[in-house]
């Protein structure tokens, strides 16, 4: 039947080679001259990943940099709260004391010093390489500046962020809550947010010790829980 | 229509009147999540047809339909609008809460934002369990509430009290028979 | 392209200031207006607040939420088997896609390659869950604008591709049959040459649709021309999946990004159109169904033999490290980025969902259009609410 489009439709054109190590060395060169001393770490993973770490006052700088080195497929921008969870995974017995646990705050990839990193995916689609940038979010005013004039679609990214840690993106036109309803109290992914059902009834681990709708009691139910 | 809530009506025109209703139940076109889409193949797909039971799934609007079925996870940013919905509908209304989510809060039954079952809003009167439930198991909940339509006091309904009487045991989809 | 932009920009300006004088000589005020958040054409709870101006959209207004269950939150509870369970329900049409990205970010993180065998098997699941959901998309199209057959046809078709899931891993969709180092079991006897058979009828289907819905003249008027997105402009937003090929740009990441699966090895074609209106993204999903049927024959063909599973330890406790990996799922470009701490559940897990990134587009691409064409512009997106919401 006649095509419907007048699209050239396919790509049967040259699929350039996917990035050996000088290419994303060449990026992590090429950020370090646009931005200089505020690139403060590079963890470079050969023929694998790419990350850095930027000083929090050029975080919009870098953006602005890696945009226009190619980087100009915004894929995703958010947070991490890297205090380990003081509620552990709510499998414990309420009825005995807590158990011990870490609370030393230990970063990952290409370190850093405060709790909560904001930290953002770019892709060059041209040069088929991504690369994922980090920066610090400092602990006493919890606020970095916004990345809506570098790319248009951090937008959205922005206000879920700040609705689910906290902080604060200085230049975002219209910062209110993405998902959760306006009067929402607290600030859902920080690890200090309890699941409060958790809490509440905690998970009895893998056995299930209730009958199914139907089946009679069993007069000798043995305990089989944890 | 005075007789039916003095309790006048003679047998045999009540029942009469139950079995109309039962099969030709209006559903309404409202689905939430995952669920929503084996309701739609409930509904919409030649093979688990569901208009051979008389249930006719094509009010878009809550002020024409009978029968509403929650299929799918219930937030409570989504809750008041809901509850709206349901008050929107006229009497004699029944809801089918389908899949774990609507039941109870399902896989998410710890989550914030999540409300632990759609009976916390509105009254049910089927619930029928999976995740998600296959087609035929939401046929059968189907099924079981037109035969608890049959049975049904019109004159306890008509005079408000409907929904008291439903509190006493919903039925549940793999449960054992319904009286 | 840019001709039709200009063509485009230009009518809509004269209808502007025809309206406008209209509404000047009348006296009339906008109108705000709620799109859903339930509404038979949106698919599932997502509300548009829009503001009118006569017949004209002046402000839109996405307002998700409505299914936000929390997944980012949940995962941090739950060991890495428990999340495979729940991801599978973020995109609820094609479940098994869900899965994939994740446990190839978990194998990466502890030095695992799952079998040959299990790799060809999880690609052909993961075209087939393609298959699922553009189907139904195609089914929808019509529904959204008026056309009500075509759904019918797309679930009884979308049946023979549930029939095969679930002869393989019980379950119609969430199958969770992806583990940590392979799948969970094997394929059934009689199941690789019924996939044959399912997949012919699968191109019928494509066929079917384009001759009824595509061709027709009001599909053609309410899609083409509509809801123009501009290259530059996708990539800023990160659209992904047919929305960004529709606007011109050549990305696919099952050919350009290094991943587990076996698509190096296939010879499949991607389709891409240069003038990014709603015509174009329906269009070009369309192509991609039926390669992905190709592609599922030319995998059948090469499935290799051996193990399902690789050697994983009982307790599965994932190294410290940092991870992103995505693929390019049927609703576009799905990721994880995985924190692990060397526990038995992730540390932190950031899932990057295509129609997050295509609704974040609505705001901007709805300024200027006509209510009706709200729908067409919605409908040829393309978004699973699961996937705007986590």
């Amino acid at each position: 039947m006649a095509p419907l489009s007048n699209a050239t439709g396919t790509t049967d054109a040259e699929v350039p080679a996917l990035p050996g190590d000088g290419l994303r060395e060449a990026v992590v060169a090429d950020l370090r001259s646009n931005i200089g001393e505020a690139l403060l770490d590079v963890r470079l993973d050969p023929g694998v990943d790419l990350w850095a770490r930027v000083a929090t006052e050029s975080w919009r700088d870098a953006g602005l940099a890696l945009r226009d080195a190619g980087f100009r497929y915004f894929c995703f921008l958010s947070a991490i709260d890297w205090m380990p969870s003081p509620f552990g995974r709510g499998e414990d017995d309420p009825s005995a004391p807590p158990p011990e646990r870490r609370t030393e705050i230990v970063q990952g990839y290409t370190g850093g010093s405060t709790r909560f990193q904001v930290f953002a995916r770019l892709t060059d689609i041209d040069r088929h390489v991504g690369i994922t940038i980090k920066a610090d979010v400092p602990d006493d005013d919890q606020a970095v500046d916004s990345w809506t004039p570098v790319y248009a679609g951090a937008d959205w990214h922005e206000r879920e962020t700040h609705e689910m840690f906290g902080i604060s993106f200085r230049g975002h036109p219209d910062l209110r809550n993405m998902y959760l309803p306006t009067d929402f109290e607290g600030h859902p992914l920080r690890k200090d947010f309890p699941l409060l059902a958790r809490i509440v009834k905690p998970w009895p681990g893998i056995v299930d010790v209730e009958p199914l709708p139907g089946e009679p009691e069993e007069a000798d139910t043995e305990e089989k829980g944890e | 229509m005075g007789l039916i809530d003095k309790g006048l009506m003679p047998k045999p025109l009540t029942s009469l009147f139950n079995m109309g209703r039962s099969y030709s139940l209006w559903v309404y076109q409202w689905g939430l999540a995952c669920c929503a889409i084996e309701m739609g193949a409930a509904f919409g797909s030649p093979r688990y047809d569901v208009m051979r039971l008389g249930v006719i799934p094509l009010p878009a609007s809550p002020r024409q339909a009978d029968l509403v079925v929650i299929s799918g996870t219930v937030t409570d940013k989504m809750a008041p609008a809901i509850l709206r919905l349901y008050e929107q509908m006229p009497e004699p209304k029944y809801v089918i809460s389908m899949g774990s989510c609507a039941n109870c809060g399902g896989p998410y039954w710890d989550s914030y934002s999540v409300t632990k079952g759609v009976d916390q809003i509105i009254p049910v009167d089927v619930y029928v369990p999976g995740c998600p439930p296959r087609p035929e198991a939401l046929l059968e909940g189907v099924v079981l509430l037109q035969q608890r339509i049959k049975n049904e006091d019109m004159g306890a309904r008509w005079r408000g009290e409907g929904h008291k009487a439903m509190v006493r045991e919903p039925i549940v989809v793999g449960g054992g028979p319904v009286e | 392209m840019t001709d039709l932009i200009d063509r485009q920009k230009l009518s809509y300006i004269a209808a502007q200031a025809a309206d406008a004088r209209l509404n000047v000589e009348l006296e009339t005020e906008g109108m705000t207006l709620n799109i859903g958040p339930q509404h038979p054409a949106t698919h599932g709870t997502l509300r548009i607040i829009v503001r009118l101006d006569g017949e004209q959209v002046v402000w839109a207004d996405p307002s998700a939420g409505y299914m936000h269950r929390g997944y980012e939150k949940l995962v941090e509870v739950r060991t890495y088997p428990q999340v495979n369970t729940l991801i599978n329900r973020i995109d609820w049409l094609g479940s098994f896609a869900n899965e994939v990205p994740f446990i190839l970010a978990a194998e990466q993180l502890m030095g695992i390659e799952a079998p040959a065998r299990a790799q060809w098997i999880r690609a052909v699941f993961f075209e087939l869950s393609r298959i699922a959901n553009v189907g139904l998309f195609l089914g929808d199209l019509g529904v959204q604008l008026g056309a009500i057959t075509p759904v019918f046809m797309a679930f009884r078709d979308r049946e023979y591709v549930l029939n095969l899931i679930e002869g393989a891993t019980g379950g119609r969709f969430h199958p969770n049959f992806d583990r940590i180092g392979g799948l969970k079991d094997d394929l059934p006897k009689g199941w690789i040459d019924e996939t044959r058979q399912v997949m012919k009828k699968q191109r019928q289907f494509a066929d079917e649709i384009e001759d009824l819905l595509f061709g027709n003249k009001i599909f053609q008027d309410r899609t083409r021309g509509i809801g123009v997105i501009p290259a530059a402009v996708a990539q800023s937003y990160g659209l992904s999946g047919a929305n960004l090929r529709a606007s011109g740009v050549d990305w696919d990441l099952r050919r350009d990004q290094k991943v587990a699966l076996p698509y190096d090895q296939l010879d499949f074609k991607v389709w891409t159109h240069p003038d990014g209106d709603c015509f174009a993204r329906c269009w070009v999903r369309l192509q991609e169904f039926r390669e992905a049927t190709r592609i599922v024959e030319q995998l059948l063909d090469g499935i290799p033999s051996g193990p399902v599973m690789a050697k994983v330890p009982r307790i599965i406790k994932v190294p410290e490290g940092e991870v992103y990996v995505s693929t390019e799922n049927p609703l576009g470009e799905m990721g994880y980025y995985v924190v692990s701490q060397g526990d038995l559940g992730p540390f932190r897990v950031r899932i990057r969902t295509a129609s997050f990134n295509n609704i974040s587009v609505v705001p901007w691409v709805l300024r200027g259009v006509y209510v009706p064409d709200v729908i067409s512009i919605l409908a040829s997106l393309y978004f699973i609410l699961g996937d705007i919401d986590k």
